[in-house]
């Protein structure tokens, strides 16, 4: 399925959060079976099957990743995270990372996760942007993709938003403590 | 008791809202004016304490004089049978209660009497009886009925309450989460739009939502709590601490004597700094003490400190803040306690709406959205988008859970994934579904075993088992299967771990009847008689207001269809109107697919500005996403 289609957008790995938002509201303003709760069974099933797929249209647009591997999957590139051969050397700053994470998550330093947080995030970004323009632009068709370096960007930008669960997970267990 | 009860045949039936809670119940329907408001009994009293006994003459009674036995017949008088709800025998054991368990697996029975042995899903369907009987006498008749459900109940404490109100005799026309309907209940009062917390702390149960009001869309971001936690548990703090030394020598009847008691002591501690309770046990033994606001504050602070671990995960779990949040709902006759509105006012940094009564919110919100859904209003400015609780998944190697739709996936929602066999010429395959949070399917909830069975024999490992798992609006589960290679469909046995069969339902249905089949033939003709003028009228309308997207010939056809099921629905055989419901039904299909594709344009067109290029651009998208051909192919999955 093409989740851009099945809410009316072009396809690109950033999409305005709100334009998302609202055309998800709209389209289960008509769609949602509730709006069809006295219709004969064959309507209400047609319009709650739509609604699912609607429902699903707007996990994937809302969830980076899968956002952005819907892009690439549009574009005839391969996708699955199997195939990702990653840079040693991305690899390498991940795992340091994690364990800089790990020690301050350890030591309770909430101060030296939130700046691992706003690091992180700032590599999100940069990879995002990075993707958008792998994916040859909004509305450059036809501009061939390179896939060996999307497949590359896909995984480090999954190993990001690991990183970012991760953080959001710790952050979370030192606020209860 | 006769469950056809028609006062006045004339009278349009009324859709009703029930809050079916732990510790009280009530009703609610809207007013030819539009306005929701709760029923009361003779005695001006709209909440039905749900308390349910089961006397030695074999009689029940449900309410306020049922709690009025329940200290001097506790193994006959259930109170907060709510916590009961579809869990399993062994869960019941652990729990301190003064009922007679027996058995000790699958759903847990009470013997009350000789040879009487009720569910938790009957005794609370004896209380929704008696809100039904209570809409009854007041409107004349009723129509479908909203029953709502915490929202952090899990599937089989859903399916558990779905089936009490069938056996009540109850159209349910949807579980409706409670804070949900609390919140629709504020936001038509309001007209606001913006981010609001619910936090609502009942008699037995704890529920976070956090929720998005725009234009009368109500979107839930995130939903949290414990379905285990609520004012009960304040009183039982509170019996332990009025018990001090002695606590650990009650008796199962003293204990339950004292923790009614110690509900008046909070009610009172509400008011003042200091209660002196004096409290006679059964059996004479008394306790004096003088319990201060402080002390019973202290005694509660644990309970409070989960309900705020929740509510910060819930603003987690929606990437919101607390400073992004516009108002919080109180809701719930726990929320009254002043420490529990002191802590929501600091975690969110405001002071919380009160304006609606929190014993009776919900149920007016019930009321909203069973008018709603009957489609009594022409409310259609309202529509609640709601999230699944907990995560839902299934069983692999190792007892590991593989999530199949995580916590928060907005619903209806649906997820496939491919299993193949394991062994030359298998037939059948078992799936174990689970809900929660944890890795282990041991530490999840087990909802249902499944068996797939009819799988076309082929070598180990050569079938492609497609299993749908479909989660409704009512936040309860489908499963359905196919064979991709053949296009065989499956059919799916379920076995609930702690719920009851189809087979158990339609039993006990059968037993509530006085003449039992007659009855039942009779209830099923009403039902397809409703159900036949629901579908000519809204083939009717439709007709009128879309004839141009009829095709040649196809008038004629649906005309003919339309007779005959006026023909069958003047008849007595409810299977002849049910046959001619769906033939119709079958005829409108092409027609009805062809208007939703137009409301499903219009939508996205609606709020189009980006011009003519754009809309090209997304009308080619729809299209190329709905090829007929596979639109067909996924209906057919329906069940």
């Amino acid at each position: 399925m093409n989740p851009f289609a099945t809410l009316g957008l072009e396809p690109a790995v950033s999409i305005d959060a709100k334009e998302i938002e609202r055309r998800y509201r709209d389209l289960q303003r008509a769609l949602h079976p509730d709006r069809h709760a006295q219709k004969p069974a064959s309507e209400r099933r047609m319009h709650l099957e739509k609604a699912v797929e609607v429902n699903e249209a707007y996990r994937v647009l809302t969830d980076d990743v899968r956002r952005a591997e819907a892009v690439f999957a549009l574009r005839g590139v391969a996708v699955d995270e199997k195939d990702g051969r990653i840079d040693p050397a991305f690899l390498m700053e991940v795992m340091e990372l994690r364990e800089g994470v790990s020690e301050a998550a350890a030591k309770g330093d909430a101060a030296a996760l939130v700046r691992f947080v706003a690091d992180a995030e700032t590599r999100r970004a940069a990879l995002l942007a990075e993707l958008e323009q792998a994916a040859g632009a909004n509305g450059a068709n036809g501009a061939a993709v390179d896939e060996a370096r999307a497949t590359e960007l896909l995984g480090r930008l999954r190993y990001v938003r690991r990183l970012l669960d991760e953080l959001e997970a710790m952050t979370a267990d030192l606020e209860e403590a | 008791m006769a469950l056809l009860q028609i006062l006045d045949p004339g009278a349009k039936p009324k859709p009703i809202g029930i809050d079916l809670g732990t510790t009280h119940s009530l009703v609610a329907y809207v007013t030819a004016t539009g306005e929701p408001v709760t029923l009361a009994d003779c005695d001006n009293e709209t909440l039905v304490p749900s308390a349910v006994r089961y006397a030695p003459d074999g009689s029940v009674v449900v309410g306020k004089q049922a709690l009025d036995a329940a200290a001097h017949a506790p193994a006959e008088t259930f109170l907060s049978i709510k916590r009961f709800m579809g869990r399993g025998s062994a869960d019941v054991a652990k729990e301190p209660h003064p009922y007679k368990l027996v058995g000790t697996d699958g759903a847990p029975r009470f013997e009350v009497g000789a040879g009487r042995a009720v569910t938790p899903v009957e005794v609370s369907a004896e209380i929704l009886r008696e809100l039904r009987n209570r809409a009854l006498d007041e409107l004349g008749g009723v129509g479908g009925a909203v029953i709502t459900v915490p929202a952090y109940f899990d599937d089989a404490q859903r399916q558990a309450t779905k089936d009490a109100g069938k056996l009540a005799g109850l159209d349910v026309l949807r579980l409706l989460n409670e804070p949900t309907a609390a919140a629709l209940a504020y936001g038509l009062d309001a007209k606001k739009n913006g981010t609001f917390v619910v936090y609502d702390l009942g008699g037995g149960t704890f529920d976070v939502t956090v929720l998005v009001l725009d234009d009368g869309v109500f979107q839930v971001k995130s939903t949290g709590g414990d379905s285990h936690l609520g004012g009960d548990d304040m009183d039982r703090a509170l019996a332990e601490l009025l018990a001090g030394d002695a606590a650990a020598n009650l008796t199962t009847d003293s204990r339950r004597a004292l923790e009614l008691a110690a509900r008046q002591v909070k009610h009172a501690l509400s008011e003042r700094d200091n209660v002196n309770a004096d409290i006679e046990l059964p059996g004479g033994a008394r306790v004096t003490r003088t319990v201060s606001r402080t002390d019973f504050e202290q005694a509660i602070a644990p309970l409070l400190d989960r309900t705020l671990k929740a509510a910060r995960r819930a603003l987690r779990d929606a990437k919101l803040g607390a400073a992004d949040v516009d108002g919080v709902i109180l809701v719930g006759g726990a929320t009254r306690t002043p420490a529990v509105r002191r802590a929501v006012a600091e975690l969110f940094g405001k002071e919380p709406l009160t304006s609606i009564d929190p014993d009776r919110v919900v149920a007016l919100g019930a009321a909203v959205q069973a008018d709603i859904l009957a489609g009594e209003t022409g409310r259609d400015d309202v529509l609640l988008l709601d999230v699944l609780p907990l995560s839902l998944g299934v069983e692999t190697m190792g007892g590991v859970v593989e999530r199949i739709l995580p916590r928060n996936t907005p619903i209806p929602a649906a997820a496939a994934q491919v299993f193949t066999t394991y062994a030359d010429q298998q037939t059948g395959f078992e799936l174990h579904v689970v809900q929660g949070e944890r890795e282990l399917a041991a530490d999840c909830r087990s909802l249902a075993k499944f068996t797939l069975r009819g799988i076309p024999p082929m070598s180990a490992g050569m079938a492609r088992l497609e299993v749908r798992f479909e989660v409704d609006a009512n936040g309860i589960l489908h499963v359905s299967a196919k064979e991709q290679r053949t296009g065989i469909e499956q059919s799916v046995d379920v076995e609930p771990t702690y719920g009851l069969g189809d087979d158990e339902i339609e039993r006990m249905l059968l037993d509530a009847y006085e003449h039992g089949e007659d009855d039942v033939k009779k209830r099923a003709l009403t039902e397809q008689r409703v159900e036949a003028a629901r579908i000519l009228d809204a083939t009717r309308a439709a007709l009128r207001t879309d004839a141009t997207l009829l095709e040649p010939g196809e008038r004629e056809l649906i005309d003919k269809h339309v007779v005959a099921l006026e023909m069958a629905a003047a008849g007595e055989d409810h299977h002849a109107v049910a046959r001619a419901i769906e033939s119709l039904d079958h005829a409108i299909k092409p027609f009805a697919g062809r208007r939703m594709d137009r409301a499903f344009r219009e939508a996205l067109r609606g709020r189009d500005l980006g011009g003519l290029e754009s809309e090209t651009a997304h009308a080619k998208g729809i299209e190329s996403h709905l090829p007929q051909g596979e639109r067909d192919g996924r209906t057919q999955v329906e069940k």
